[in-house]
Formats: C-alpha cells, sequence, structure tokens
C-alpha cells in the first residue's frame, strides 16, 4: 500500500508541466461520465484558480521536525519554492524514538540512522506476569531506535538537497489574506546563530503554509485549530552498567499497572548507549512523578545501579484537532494530533502526514504554477483519514478495552502470549496496515480474549471483598 | 513544560496548565544529590515554575534517598539496605502456584488456588515489586479449568439474575392480565407483549446495579466519541 503511493507520488514528479496540462484537457473532456475519479476532481479546482506567473508557488513549512522535513523535501521536489523555519536545528527531542520499518523504506532512511534493532519486546502486567513477544519477527524484520536529533536533521538536510531553504528562526505569527488569492504573510524572528539573541524580525510573503510545528503549534493557535487532550509522557534517561545494558540489545519492555499509568503505560527502551525510562498519563498528569517513580520500581533490578544522566517531558497529543485546515494554511504532525492511542507512536505519522499534504499541494498547483485552494489541501485530509482511520481507531478501541483498569491490563498481557496476537500486533505495527488475518483465528481470539477479561475481572471482584 | 525542558532559548513557552502543588517540596532536591552540573540548571529553571504539582508525598523523597544511594554505589554492598517486603507464599513456587500443595481429597481445589491468586494480586496492587529476570512470573489463569469460573462466579451470579427475571416475569404476566384479561399463552403471541419480554431480559441482564444505568451512557458516547473528533474537521466544510 506504501509503495502504491510512492509509485504514485513518483509519477507525478516525473511528468513535465507541459504533458501534465495537456492529459489534464483530455481528462476533463470527459466530464459527462458518471465515474467520480479523485484525480479528476483535483484537476477541476485546479483549472479554477489562477496561474502564477513569473514565479513559482511560495510554501513555508513552520517547524523542521519529520513532519516539516518530509513535507519540505517533497515540495521542493515538486518544484515548489520552499522554505522552512525551525527554531532549534539540534533540538534533541524528548522522544521513544521507535520507528517502524515501513518507514526506513518508504522515507529511504540510510540504516546508519537507526542506533538500535529492537526485535524483542516483553510486556509486564501489574502482577509482573512478564511476556515475551517478537517471536514470529522475521529475521529482517526489527523496530528501529533512532535519535531524533540525528533524524530530524537529516530529513532537513534532504530537503535542503532538493531545493528547499532552511531558516533558523521562530515564527511568530501570520497575517490571513485579505483576497481570495492574496498572499499570507508570515512574521518569523531570524536568528543568527549567535547565543541568546532575539533574532532579526522578518516578514515573508507565501501562497500557503503547512504547520509543522509540534504539539504546541502556533500555526494551529493561528487558525484557531481549536485544542486537544494531550498526554504527559515524563522521561528519564539512565545510564546503566554495561552487563544489565547487554539485556536491554534489542528488547524493550512494556510496564502496565495502574501503579504505573492509570491510562497508560511505562516503558524502558534502549537508546544508543542507555535506556529511557518512562511513563504518561492523560487523566491524571500531576502525579507524574508518582507513575515515574513506580516504573523505575518495577524495573529497579533491572536498572541497578543506573545514573539519571538527563530527565525530559513532552506533551503527546491524544486526538486530532478540531479544525486541521483552514483556507491554505494545513496542520501535519503533533501540530494536527496525529498520534495513535494505545500506543503513542507519532514519528512516522508525522513524516507521512507531512509528505501527504506537501503531495496534495504539488498536485493542486500543477508543480508550483497554479496557485491552491482550501479544496487542494482538504484533499490531503480525505486521504489521510480513509488511509490510516482503521488503524487509528483499532487502536483506540485497544487502548479503551485493555487500559481501562488492572484486570484489562492483566487480561492483556495474557492475551500477548498469543503467536497469533503477536503475528497480527507486529504486521500492523510494522507495516502500517490493518491486516485482515484469518477468521478462524480471529474467532479463536475473540473467544479467549473475553475469556481473559471476565477471568481478570472476576478475580479482581474477589479482590474487593477482602 | 516542554519548551522549558528541552531548550534555554527565549522562546515564550506554552506551558500546559498545571495545578500548583501546595507542598512546596521540590522533587528537584534529590537530583541535586545524583545529576551532574546541568541539572543544577534544570532544577532551578523548574523551581520558578508551578513545577508539575506531583501529590509529592514524604514517602516518595525517602525511597527516591535510598534509591539514590543504591545508584550512586552502583550496587556495590550499600550500607543503606532498604528492606523490600517482597510478596512470598509457600505455595509460590518459581513464579507459579505449585498445583501440588492444593490437592484437597486427590483433586486440585481450584477454589484455593483461586483465593491464593486474589491475595496475591491484592498485595501486589498495594506493594508493587520489581520485575526480575531471575524470578519470572509464568502464572497464567487459563490452568484453571472454565467449570471452576463457572462454578464460582458464573453461576450465583446467573441464579440472581434468573430469580430477577422470575420475579418481574410473573408479576408483569399478572399485571397485564389483570388489566386486559389476555392469560399468559396469549400474551406470547401478542408482539407489544413480546416486547416487554425483551426490555425485561435485557434490563435484568444489563442493569445489575444502580450504577449500571450511568456505565451504560457513558458507553455509548465512549464509542462513537473518538469517531467525532476525527470528524470535526469536515464540520467546517459542510458549514461553508
Amino acid at each position: 500500500m506504501a509503495s502504491v503511493a510512492l509509485k504514485f507520488f513518483v509519477g507525478l514528479r516525473q511528468s513535465s508541466p507541459e504533458n501534465h496540462r495537456s492529459s489534464v484537457t483530455v481528462i476533463s473532456k470527459s466530464l459527462p461520465s458518471n465515474q467520480l475519479h479523485y484525480r479528476r476532481l483535483n484537476v477541476i479546482a485546479g483549472k479554477s484558480s489562477p496561474k502564477i506567473t513569473g514565479r513559482n508557488l511560495r510554501v513555508a513549512v513552520i517547524g523542521g521536525g519529520p513532519a516539516g522535513g518530509a513535507a519540505a523535501e517533497t515540495l521542493a521536489k515538486g518544484g515548489i519554492e520552499t522554505i522552512l523555519i525551525e527554531r532549534k536545528m539540534d533540538n534533541a527531542k524528548p522522544c521513544g524514538g521507535a520507528i517502524p520499518l515501513c518507514m526506513v523504506g518508504e522515507f529511504d532512511l540510510p540504516l546508519d540512522i537507526i542506533d538500535r534493532r529492537v526485535t524483542k519486546m516483553k510486556m509486564i502486567s501489574p502482577s509482573n506476569v512478564a511476556v515475551d513477544i517478537g517471536r514470529t519477527l522475521k529475521p529482517h524484520e526489527y523496530i528501529g531506535m533512532v535519535r531524533r536529533e540525528i533524524l530530524d536533521a537529516y530529513l532537513r538536510e534532504r530537503a535542503a538537497g532538493a531545493g528547499a531553504t532552511i531558516i533558523n528562526g521562530l515564527f511568530v505569527k501570520m497575517d490571513k489574506p485579505t483576497d481570495k488569492f492574496a498572499p499570507y504573510v508570515i512574521h518569523y524572528n531570524e536568528y543568527d546563530g549567535k547565543a541568546g539573541s532575539a533574532g532579526k524580525k522578518v516578514m515573508m510573503e507565501v501562497d500557503a503554509i503547512i504547520g509543522a510545528d509540534g504539539a504546541n503549534s502556533r500555526v494551529a493557535k493561528s487558525i484557531d485549530a481549536g485544542d486537544y487532550e494531550y498526554a504527559i509522557a515524563f522521561q528519564e534517561r539512565i545510564k546503566i552498567p554495561d552487563d544489565k545494558m547487554q539485556y536491554y540489545e534489542d528488547l524493550a519492555e512494556m510496564y502496565v499497572g495502574d501503579d504505573v499509568s492509570p491510562d497508560f503505560y511505562g516503558w524502558v527502551f534502549p537508546k544508543c548507549d542507555h535506556v529511557a525510562v518512562g511513563t504518561g498519563t492523560v487523566t491524571h498528569k500531576p502525579d507524574i512523578k508518582k507513575f515515574q517513580l513506580a516504573t523505575r520500581l518495577r524495573a529497579r533490578d533491572k536498572i541497578l545501579g543506573g545514573k539519571i544522566i538527563r530527565v525530559e517531558a513532552h506533551p503527546i497529543p491524544e486526538h486530532p484537532r478540531p479544525r486541521r485546515l483552514s483556507n491554505r494554511v494545513a496542520l501535519v504532525g503533533d501540530a494536527a494530533g496525529y498520534v495513535t492511542k494505545c500506543s503513542g507512536e507519532g514519528i512516522y505519522f508525522a513524516a507521512k502526514s507531512g509528505r501527504m499534504c506537501a503531495e496534495a499541494i504539488v498536485e493542486g498547483s500543477e508543480n508550483g504554477t497554479r496557485m491552491v485552494e482550501e479544496s487542494d489541501l482538504r484533499s490531503y485530509l480525505k486521504k489521510w483519514d480513509k488511509t490510516y482511520w482503521p488503524t487509528y481507531k483499532v487502536l483506540d478501541i485497544l487502548q479503551k478495552v485493555f487500559y481501562r483498569s488492572n484486570p484489562a491490563r492483566e487480561a492483556f498481557v495474557e492475551m500477548c502470549a498469543d503467536e497469533y496476537v503477536q503475528k497480527m500486533t507486529f504486521d500492523s505495527y510494522l507495516y502500517k496496515t490493518v491486516v485482515p488475518g484469518s477468521p478462524l483465528e480471529d474467532l479463536k481470539l475473540a473467544v479467549n480474549t473475553i475469556g481473559s477479561l471476565v477471568r481478570a475481572n472476576a478475580l479482581r471482584k474477589e479482590m474487593a471483598k477482602i | 513544560m516542554t519548551s522549558t525542558m528541552a531548550s534555554f532559548s527565549s522562546t515564550t513557552p506554552h506551558l500546559p496548565s498545571f495545578s500548583s502543588s501546595p507542598k512546596t517540596r521540590f522533587p528537584i532536591n534529590p537530583f541535586l544529590s545524583l545529576t551532574p552540573q546541568r541539572h543544577l540548571l534544570f532544577a532551578s529553571v523548574r523551581a520558578t515554575e508551578n513545577g508539575s504539582g506531583a501529590a509529592i508525598v514524604v514517602e516518595e523523597k525517602k525511597e527516591f534517598e535510598t534509591k539514590a544511594a543504591e545508584e550512586d554505589s552502583l550496587g556495590n554492598g550499600a550500607p543503606v539496605a532498604e528492606v523490600v517486603v517482597k510478596f512470598e507464599d509457600p505455595k509460590w513456587v518459581s513464579g507459579t502456584w505449585d498445583l501440588k500443595q492444593f490437592q484437597k481429597d486427590g483433586a486440585t481445589d481450584w477454589d484455593a488456588v483461586i483465593d491464593a491468586e486474589v491475595k496475591r494480586r491484592k498485595w501486589l496492587e498495594d506493594n508493587p515489586e520489581s520485575s526480575n529476570n531471575d524470578f519470572p512470573v509464568v502464572f497464567d489463569t487459563s490452568i484453571i479449568p472454565w467449570w471452576a469460573w463457572m462454578k464460582r462466579f458464573h453461576l450465583p451470579e446467573a441464579e440472581l439474575l434468573n430469580g430477577r427475571a422470575a420475579m418481574v416475569g410473573f408479576f408483569m404476566a399478572y399485571f397485564v392480565d389483570s388489566l386486559t384479561g389476555v392469560g399468559l399463552v396469549d400474551q406470547m403471541g401478542n408482539f407489544f407483549c413480546k416486547t416487554l419480554l425483551f426490555v425485561a431480559v435485557a434490563g435484568v441482564l444489563l442493569i445489575r446495579k444502580n450504577e449500571d444505568i450511568d456505565t451504560l451512557k457513558k458507553l455509548i458516547d465512549e464509542t462513537t466519541f473518538y469517531d467525532k473528533q476525527w470528524q470535526a474537521t469536515w464540520q467546517d466544510e459542510k458549514k461553508e
């Protein structure tokens, strides 16, 4: 599925504007046909917007993380004048740092970006029942652990190589256009490299803006995108002795339980030469320190002798903002709220949404020759929702069912021992498709799930009697 | 909190609204003993904010300090040997219940196994333990056969619900008969009566405690909430 999307984009890039326009007119002649073709819809919108003379379409990408980098690269390759504004070029973002296998292929990531390949995971229930998952992985499959500063910088450099202009600056505000096709004016502070300087105030006219500036997005604020609920993820980076590090060579752990988090999980993820121990919560944010201590307690024997080298926290959106688009401004990545429930995964979806939005702009503007309209950007939202809605919904259901209470978590860990579950989970995580699987196995799985839940809840009722 | 944690640049951070904790005992003090110079800066930056408003309790600090001592000494026979109370039970052997110790009259006493597991989980909920690779927990509740679960949990509840259904059924049948003169057999042929029967059965099954009415309403909201959040952006398009 992903490779099909890639081929589609490649096709767009290779066709020159001339050929593209002639094929456009051919398609438009067959208007009376009853088939509603996705591509044809875009073309009609493009035809009504004016051609730009003397210059290419200008698009500003605010934020230089995975979403911004991917968007800028796609825009630049599509022949659009792109500027990317990032406020901190060497930002070592607090992050789990896990990327699925498909991201390496889809974004042509060099293998040296990946610090570690995680091929085993351990799920630990509230009563410390530990289940190993990963037996079903094939030798070439893994979860990649990256350092965000390395990944983000790589994507930005590639965007620069494709022709985007990277600016070190802080986006302040935007002036909405006064006219239908008038440009936006963005105000930003350009940093000149001197530490501590406030930067030079710069104004720039652009035709469209992609807001890729993360969970506390200013672009989102400017377009009144609305708020979302967010989780607070708190993480401590701990350097542990080498023999203990050996255990985490290619293994990540997930701890579930009310002590660790009432609605999320605690984790130990291996990084380049240390481990990240953390937890998160949506509903009980003031207690995050308590949860972190509980996580460290649960992992205590395995991280004994470790030294905390860094403490960090970051917000994780729980659901998309009410408004992800306004006129010619679109949000992507964390700014839009594209983080999955249950696993809290965001890097891949950020990069993919950046790319998808940029593709929609490139197509709607016919490689930068025409002005874009809101409908062109809406086609990105449509494609995104259609492609990834099942993934998000399934993870939401999983979170609602299995992160509800301790019995549910016990059942969750019990289910993870099942090989079919492991295969389904990893397939859908690594390749980002909701795989249907065999109906008989699904039925068995459903029966087993209900059985686990019933048993765990029955035990809990007994516990309440004590 | 994010921006200040991640960078010291003069950006205006978007602080999530944490409630300020009345206890001003900042957790940063333990950090100072552990972390290098850089974190003093972290600590002072955080001290100027409202902090994370964590419910900081004395035990937390004490536990952290003992852990700090442990970590500092790299686990080399630290003098501060924290007495860790672990779950121990003679019947709990190598991370699972030893079924041989649960024999009663020649067969395994599953009720006792269930009781033991309940006690273990209750203990762990109140005193969470570290998970240890040398002593893994491998107990799986599915080793207890299905009929043991049925006998202990399902049957009493089924008896209760069937009793309720029978009482409601009898009095509804009597009531309808006294009002309309239609006997029980004729009631079964009537569509409205069949609907009433369905509602009565569903009600007895779904609403077992008073709180269940609210729970059901919340569940129905929950199933559609996420969908609504995703479709919010499309409401705009319809309005325009």
